[in-house]
């Protein structure tokens, strides 16, 4: 009950806290709200375009994007693919690298000391600023992008999970110890499945990052991908090209994102402090 | 299964199962160090109950923490069955003031966490962590969580952890000071009784003396700054025991002996140990605010908190 409360109340999935391990059941009215907002805000997009005669290039009504998309799914979908493919693999690749760092940050306190202020620094950089150079650096392929898309997605993976990792109870790792636990059989037992809902709450700012990451590498350099399909589209002045390549994309990151919330469920499964 | 061995008959002359000797511990800290154990000697025989008595902060818990080899002696050797304990062992058992269980285990599960990471046989310990969790009485909350469960269930969950690899000893920190006192009573009885079922070498860290008085065969007393072991009493109440031995007038001259030996060594420390409560815990101590003013007089360095 509390926990469907509190979803209502915030309209979006936050990232889960220290209170509370993961997400729990979702009411009905946290679906019937948002859905119904969304469809009052095309209504009236819908009915402004119309009533006002409002021409494409400037804003194409939401049917018209809608009928282009069904007409033309085969030309969007060859674009989906590359840039949801190099999305998805940013992704896992940040994924493995911030637990990587995590791992080095949790259990060595020179690499603490030594690695934390500069991540941090680091994240005060805009980060978009450097996308070129990876270019530079790595040529105009996929590896560009993916690259580009693992240095934006990956700090925030860092600092959930070494969160969780360091948020193990003080009292549990004297239990582990006094039954002469090695640390592996720690980092297995008692570490990652305490830090997990902090590493998915990680990965779920890591995956819309990624994808971020991706188009913004297509938007420099690409022949192919919903984000140079966008560039490419809007230079000509095609708006509805442009609009329905963005709905597009707003469908393959829902997409990433439940996988990952999927993903998240079936840990739940195994992993939550409720027996259900 | 592993059954209960009975090694206490022909064994009654043997060297102590637990002896610490002159055992001396400093933690250095940043700041000042701290003394935390001046010198304790303590010998446990194989079977006893012992239990380590005296207000917070008298170096309880690091005394037993370096019995069970999670902290190293600064001074002095602790041997168990004649062995010098350099690191935590398997024979041992521990039990916290809290549960320390893991919250996305079942009870089941977390009975039998032990055996995984000692890497038993599962199998074989499955029908001992149902025979325990119905010892204490929570057959059928096998596949409960410990988010479900209250505080005493989850502590006896925690009895039955420290129980299930059959280790000889048992040490336990003040483990049922977070309940309340009815819960807490119960708790009490309830020990005594597995121990009779189980029968193990424990040492009991605790504040309470009506706690230490029920339980133990012995009562050891620490206190004074820096601490030592100011008495060692053995209890003369036979075993069984059930509540009702509280009520009586032996009880109650045993439990004012503790008092008193305690209350000596806290007011020689504090100038003016008549007058303040007593319950029959003695947790009041470390949040005392008379201490203030000592810290900075005679004892000096050696009280900090
Ligand atoms: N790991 C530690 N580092 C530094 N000081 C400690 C540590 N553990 C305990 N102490 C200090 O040692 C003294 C004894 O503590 P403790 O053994 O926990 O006492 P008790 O269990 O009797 O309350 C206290 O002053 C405490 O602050
Ligand atoms: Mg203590």
């Amino acid at each position: 009950m509390a926990k469907a409360t509190i979803s209502t109340e915030t309209g979006v999935a936050l990232p889960a806290s220290g209170a509370g391990r993961f997400q729990g059941a979702v009411g009905p009215s946290s679906i019937v709200l948002p859905l119904g907002l969304a469809f009052l805000v095309l209504a009236v997009w819908q009915l402004y375009v119309v009533i006002w005669r409002v021409p494409a290039v400037i804003l194409p009504s939401p049917i018209s994007i809608t009928e282009y998309i069904v007409a033309h799914y085969d030309i969007l979908l060859m674009h989906a693919v590359p840039t949801t493919v190099e999305s998805a693999a940013g992704f896992l690749l940040a994924v493995v690298l911030g637990i990587a760092i995590a791992i080095v940050i949790t259990y060595s306190d020179m690499a603490r000391e030594a690695l934390y202020p500069n991540l941090v620094f680091f994240q005060l950089i805009p980060k978009i600023a450097l996308a070129p150079l990876f270019i530079i650096w790595l040529g105009v392929g996929s590896q560009s992008r993916v690259a580009f898309s693992v240095f934006i997605a990956f700090f925030p993976v860092v600092i959930a999970t070494t969160a969780g990792f360091l948020s193990v109870d003080r009292g549990i790792l004297r239990l582990c110890r006094a039954l002469t636990a090695t640390e592996w059989q720690i980092f297995t037992s008692v570490r990652f499945p305490m830090a997990l809902p902090h590493i998915f709450s990680g990965m779920k700012i890591a995956i819309t990052l990624a994808i971020i990451g991706v188009i913004i590498g297509e938007f420099i350099t690409a022949q192919a991908g919903l984000g140079y399909l966008i560039i490419f589209a809007t230079a000509r002045a095609d708006t509805e090209v442009s609009m329905a390549a963005i709905v597009v994309l707003c469908i393959c990151g829902l997409l990433l994102y439940g996988l990952v919330a999927l993903a998240e469920a079936v840990a739940n499964k195994f992993y939550s402090a409720d027996s259900r | 299964m592993p059954s209960v061995p009975l090694k206490a008959d022909h064994l009654v002359a043997e060297a102590p199962l637990v002896s610490v000797a002159n055992v001396q511990k400093t933690y250095f800290t940043r700041q000042s160090p701290i003394h935390a154990v001046a010198s304790a000697s303590v010998d446990v025989a194989r079977g006893e109950f012992v239990s380590l008595l005296g207000p917070s902060g008298c170096g309880k818990s690091t005394l037993l923490m370096m019995i069970a080899g999670l902290e190293k002696p600064t001074a002095g050797v602790i041997t168990l069955a004649g062995a010098a304990v350099a690191a935590p062992r398997r024979d041992i058992g521990v039990i916290f003031q809290d549960a320390t269980l893991l919250p996305w285990k079942s009870t089941l599960e977390n009975v039998l966490f032990p055996i995984r990471i000692l890497k038993l046989p599962l199998d074989k310990y499955r029908d001992r962590a149902h025979e325990l969790l119905k010892m204490v009485g929570l057959a059928g909350f096998e596949n409960k969580k410990p988010g479900e469960l209250s505080g005493g269930m989850r502590q006896r969950v925690a009895i039955c952890r420290a129980l299930i690899h059959d280790p000889e000893i048992l040490l336990m920190d003040e483990p049922f000071s977070a309940l309340d006192a009815i819960t807490r009573d119960q708790m009490n009885v309830a020990l005594s009784e597995i121990l009779e079922a189980y029968r193990k070498t424990v040492i009991f860290v605790t504040h309470s003396i009506r706690e230490a008085a029920f339980l133990s065969d012995r009562v050891v007393v620490m206190g004074g700054r820096p601490s030592t072991i100011i008495l060692d009493k053995k209890m003369p109440f036979a075993r069984p025991r059930r509540f009702e031995i509280e009520e009586t007038q032996e009880f109650a001259q045993v439990c004012r002996e503790l008092r008193l030996t305690i209350e000596a060594a806290h007011g020689q420390r504090q100038g003016h140990g008549q007058g303040h409560g007593q319950g029959h815990g003695l947790g009041g101590a470390r949040a005392d605010g008379r201490q203030q003013p000592v810290k900075a007089s005679a004892a000096g360095a050696s009280i900090i908190e």
